[in-house]
């Protein structure tokens, strides 16, 4: 008993040097061979979801154009919009290996007080794609244009309940509120949003909601079928093709503002220089390849490729537009 | 008939032996993770979903269903063996399933759930081929009021039935109830009881509730008996069928329990925890004996056996047909179809025939396969009931960890599922229900949206809850249910 003891003792010893030595080693040569090894592909969300199709997507487009040899396991750390990832990116401070993605609600957790990081609290290395939000309405709705909607707003602010599937002060509701501020419509706080978990357009579709707020990737099979009928799309220029292609962008309806939901790649805070320009240099040659071309057709994403530093400039511009909205509806924090 | 033609059709891709092979594989995986405290079809799909980008679309969907009604065979094993499901949908197999094992009748409890299972899921696709369209139609009429109601319907039909003293079950009931607050209202965006913990802002897992409250607290209660020596082993067992009186007892039951299910599992957002809850309070609410439920019953097992595999079918048809997800496995099922670069919609059926009566088609043969091999696999697994407790207690300690972290990755969860644990094993001893606790954190949280859903919509008019057939024949089912137990009293006792 005592000497399987002691061989277990000097076994853990052993390790435990030569972790700590391998660890030493490799942390000078890290820079040099980056990326060596797993890296960490990680969604905010759920398997299934907006950003776990994206992230998936550019791990396979990567391995499959051979830009990137090592290999990308894809995990999820879902929780509180992504929140509960953004904290744990907090604790790899300054490493290299971890490769997340966000969009809007990145920005919209910490302005309405869900988190207190922030997107300067990661580092932007690429935004990659472009969602817009689409306003469907039940083929038999007597709404045919998003102005029609805006009317009745204006004439009874309760008389259209919008629905959506995020909570209140989140992505779907900020969508349509954009779209009601901009046509001048000042008590945003008492439009009705009726917050779904994912039935949404269960909901409009049997009528108890007037109009769903929504991303186009979400009522696509319902819009070509013709059981919904799109009002809007929040873009500044036409999307898709067939039907889709017909649906007008709130500009065209004399509505001036646009919302993107926009997708990027992040990488930890203070994340070393020499993997940030490993990816901006990366994702910057992927949106080039036809392999991504066919992946975001297949998606229906628009391109919306932007580097590293000017993606940085342009959270800080969206930053105070949503927070322009949210306090217009009491819920800035 | 043009149903029956493409269904034939679908056969053709179904039978192909590739396809046959990932149903098997499918299946068995999903038997194996159904059976694992935490891993649910959700998690089972979520593993798959990086190998569809190398299968085909069918290839990828059969598999996916395979794991989905597998994890429906696999979900009521543990349930009915050491009283912890696996999942919510499996909690309903414990009420008669494992008092049936602690009379020794595990063999026919494990064939009668395989069986009802087999036919539960069998007349579902059935249904599925024919009337897809019109039940999906019909589903959206459910709007926030006729949910807030059927939630109603199903928290007062437990709540009635609790066994032993009514106000133990109420405090249970509201227990849940309270638990099911925490998180962030999604309707004002405002964070209740989240004491500044970040994972608490998205509410509190159901699954790791039940977890905590069965399998942990199955454990404490077993340290309890092995201390003081009333915990026995079994070491003979019997073959893995049913008699004959068993059958007739179950027959009608799985018969009324499957369109249920179906149905119940066709509704976004309502899902096979509700539809076995629901079955077992119906059955209950039946049958000549209601007093033998909950000590042994074996239609209590049949009944809710039935019902999940009928809603795991039912709860693809909201997804196929009108792309709405309408549970966390469809959703990362979804999320595979757009994977594939396949749109869910009314048109999916037009546009892709092969893909979706394939699908359909595998459901069948996957069933069948599924069926044949719980018997004999029902044969080997319970033979862990003569694993001694010292042994097989520490396993079911480990794999209740495992499996909480499996749920959402989340290190807060082992708090919670000490302190869940903890709080169900304070319950047992104290003789408080479990079970109207469990279904109120289920339907909790959705019941109080909808009503807030509601209540937005008809700006704070309540008669919005009468307002339509679906609520008032759910307000006549919710005070048919509470009254019934009473009304039946008292005829008895007329008659005597």
């Amino acid at each position: 008993m005592e000497k399987r003891r002691i061989v277990t003792l000097i076994a853990a010893v052993f390790i435990l040097t030569a972790t700590v030595v391998f660890a030493a080693g490799s942390g000078e040569n890290e820079e040099a061979q980056y990326p060596k090894g797993n890296l960490d592909f990680v969604a905010p969300g759920g398997a299934g979801g907006g950003w776990d199709l994206t992230i998936r997507t550019t791990a396979k487009v990567l391995k499959d154009t051979g830009l990137v040899k090592v290999s990308m396991p894809v995990r999820n750390n879902p929780g509180a919009g992504g929140s509960v990832h953004l904290t744990s990116l907090q604790e790899v401070k300054g490493t290299a290996r971890t490769i997340t993605v966000y969009s809007p609600p990145l920005i919209l957790t910490n302005l309405n007080g869900t988190t207190e990081y922030s997107y300067n609290d990661v580092t932007p290395l690429a935004r990659l794609i472009a969602d817009y939000a689409v306003y469907v309405v039940a083929a038999d709705s007597p709404y045919k244009t998003m102005n029609d909607v805006m009317t009745a707003l204006k004439k009874d602010i309760k008389s259209v309940k919008i629905g959506g599937n995020s909570s209140v002060g989140s992505m779907d509701h900020i969508q349509f509120l954009i779209m009601a501020k901009a046509v001048g419509i000042k008590n945003l706080k008492e439009i009705d949003y009726v917050s779904f978990d994912e039935s949404g357009s269960a909901q409009v579709l049997g009528g108890h909601i007037d109009l769903f707020s929504t991303g186009l990737s979400e009522v696509l099979g319902l819009i070509e079928s013709r059981d919904l009928r799109a009002l809007a799309q929040s873009s500044d220029h036409r999307v898709g093709e067939g039907i889709i292609a017909e649906i007008s962008t709130c500009q065209e309806q004399g509505i001036d503002a646009t919302f993107v939901n926009w997708r990027g790649i992040f990488g930890p805070p203070e994340m070393p220089e020499y993997a940030v320009s490993y990816w901006r240099d990366i994702f910057a040659k992927m949106v080039k390849t036809d392999e991504w071309k066919a992946a975001r057709k297949t998606n229906g994403w628009d391109d919306a490729y932007l580097d590293g530093p000017d993606f940085k400039t342009f959270l800080g511009e969206v930053n105070e537009e949503y927070k322009g909205v949210l306090s217009d509806i009491g819920m800035l924090n | 008939m043009e149903s029956f033609e493409l269904l034939l059709h679908g056969f053709t891709v179904a039978l192909q032996p590739m396809n046959i092979m990932w149903v098997t594989v499918g299946g068995i995986l999903g038997t194996i993770i159904g059976m694992l405290p935490g891993l649910g079809p959700a998690t089972g799909v979520a593993v798959l979903l990086p190998l569809t980008f190398t299968m085909g679309p069918v290839a990828a969907l059969i598999t996916m269903g395979g794991v989905y009604y597998g994890a429906m065979y696999g979900g009521s094993r543990a349930s009915i063996l050491i009283n912890t499901p696996g999942d919510g949908a499996a909690v309903a197999a414990t009420f008669d399933g494992y008092p049936m094992t602690l009379k020794g009748k595990a063999e026919s409890a494990l064939a009668i759930s395989a069986i009802a299972s087999f036919i539960g899921g069998v007349f579902a696709t059935i249904i599925m081929v024919f009337v897809s369209m019109p039940v999906a139609r019909f589903a959206v009429k459910f709007g926030p009021a006729e949910y807030f109601m059927l939630f109603v319907f199903a928290l007062a039909a437990t709540a009635s039935m609790t066994k032993g003293n009514r106000i133990k079950g109420f405090i249970s009931m509201t227990l849940g109830l309270m638990i099911a607050t925490i998180g962030i209202d999604a309707q004002s965006g405002v964070k209740r009881f989240t004491f500044n913990i970040l994972e608490l802002q998205s509410g509190i897992d159901f699954l790791v509730v039940i977890i905590a409250v069965y399998a942990l607290g199955e454990v404490f209660k077993s340290f309890k008996n092995i201390a003081e020596g009333k915990k026995t082993i079994q070491t003979g067992f019997g073959k893995i069928w049913i008699s004959m009186e068993e059958w007739k007892r179950c027959f009608w039951p799985i018969l009324r329990s499957s369109p249920l299910g179906f149905f119940i599992g066709a509704l976004p957002g309502a899902g096979g925890t509700m539809a076995s809850l629901m079955a077992y309070n119906n059955e209950k609410q039946m049958s000549k004996t209601p007093e033998e439920f909950g000590e042994g019953a074996i239609e209590g097992v049949a009944a809710p056996e039935a019902a999940n595999n009928a809603a795991s079918v039912g709860a693809m048809i909201p997804m196929l047909t009108l792309g709405i997800p309408g549970s966390g496995t469809t959703a990362v099922m979804m999320g595979a179809l757009l994977m594939l670069g396949l749109q869910p919609g009314p048109l999916l059926f037009q546009q892709q025939p092969t893909i979706i009566w394939g699908l359909i088609a595998s459901m069948f043969i996957g069933n069948i396969i599924l069926a044949v091999l719980n018997i004999p696999f029902a044969g080997i697994i319970v033979r862990v009931l003569a694993v001694p407790p010292r042994i097989l207690y520490p396993i079911v300690l480990g794999l209740a960890f495992v499996g909480t972290f499996a749920i959402s990755s989340s290190v807060m969860d082992f708090n919670l599922l000490i302190i869940f644990g903890i709080i169900g094993f304070v319950m047992s001893i104290t003789n408080i229900p479990a079970t109207p606790m469990i279904l109120a954190v289920i339907v909790g949280s959705n019941m109080e949206q909808s009503f807030r859903r509601a209540y937005k919509i008809s700006d704070a008019d309540l008669s919005i809850f009468i307002a339509s057939p679906i609520c008032i024949v759910l307000i006549a089912l919710t005070i048919i249910s509470i009254l019934f137990p009473i009304i039946k009293n008292i005829f008895e006792k007329i008659k005597k």
